[in-house]
């Protein structure tokens, strides 16, 4: 046998990958994080009073958007924008929700960061949208 | 605070880290990353490269850019597209990114979030 041939055993077909990451996923979806971030979505998605209330916040945030950008906003639209945001994010459902999403993410990051170290690039950067548009 | 990755998890994590670095198109990046970084002409070209677009980036900001340095920065652009080893290190690099983006759809559709944004750094 040939080192050609002896390398080309050693090759993880795509087929072979994609069952490693199949195993991955579903290794993360058996933590603690995951499962306290679903349970946690689901409780927000049901919540009748959460889902009006980032509603009314996105609402305003829509129909001033153009005010947000420029830096705009009257004093009182200012005041009327944040007592919605914190009338949404101080709900108990919303800050579980969050604090969920963020343990999942530190999680997830943790992840990443060895993924990344060991094939060479930014496993995040490459496969993600840019956050700066 | 280090985040403790449960055995299962590490092995999982470890599986596909060496799996994706024993596929072909890993494979063919870290050969190509290995040959850029012993060959004689494309590392320092790369490395003037680099310097060259700091250097005009700064003029830019500045609001002084030098013909001589957008001169400089086209020839070694010129160079680099011209350059096997740097042209070799490119497309393996994009084919692995490509296929690593399919592994990531596969994750994130069989977690329901999209995996990388999770593990995206907050930078803005």
């Amino acid at each position: 046998m040939t080192s050609t041939e002896l390398n080309e055993l050693d090759i993880a077909t795509p087929t072979v990958v994609v069952a490693a990451a199949r195993d991955f996923a579903a290794s993360l979806a058996e933590t603690s994080q995951f499962q306290a971030f679903e349970q946690a979505a689901e409780r927000f998605r049901q919540d009748q009073a959460a889902q009006q209330a980032m509603g009314a916040y996105q609402e305003k945030q829509i129909a001033w958007r153009g005010l947000i950008m420029l830096n705009a906003l009257s004093a009182e639209q200012r005041t009327e924008l944040e007592s919605l945001k914190n009338a949404f994010v101080n709900l108990p459902i919303v800050e579980e929700y969050f604090k969920a999403q963020s343990e999942l993410a530190t999680l997830c990051q943790t992840v990443g960061d060895a993924i990344s170290e060991s094939i060479g690039f930014n496993y995040a950067a490459a496969c993600g949208e840019s956050c700066c548009g | 605070m280090q985040t403790v990755l449960s055995p299962q998890l590490q092995e999982a994590t470890q599986s596909l880290i060496d799996n994706l670095l024993a596929s072909e198109l890993f494979m063919h990046y870290q050969e190509a990353r290995k040959l850029i970084n012993e060959d004689s002409e494309a590392r320092p070209l790369m490395e003037r490269l680099s310097n060259s677009q700091a250097t005009v980036r700064q003029q830019q900001t500045s609001g002084s850019v030098g013909q001589a340095e957008v001169d400089s920065l086209r020839l070694i652009q010129q160079r680099v597209l011209r350059n096997p080893v740097i042209l070799d290190y490119a497309q393996s690099q994009q084919e692995a990114v490509d296929f690593l983006r399919e592994i990531n759809a596969e994750i994130s559709q069989l977690l329901g979030i999209d995996f990388a944004s999770f593990a995206k750094h907050a930078t803005c």
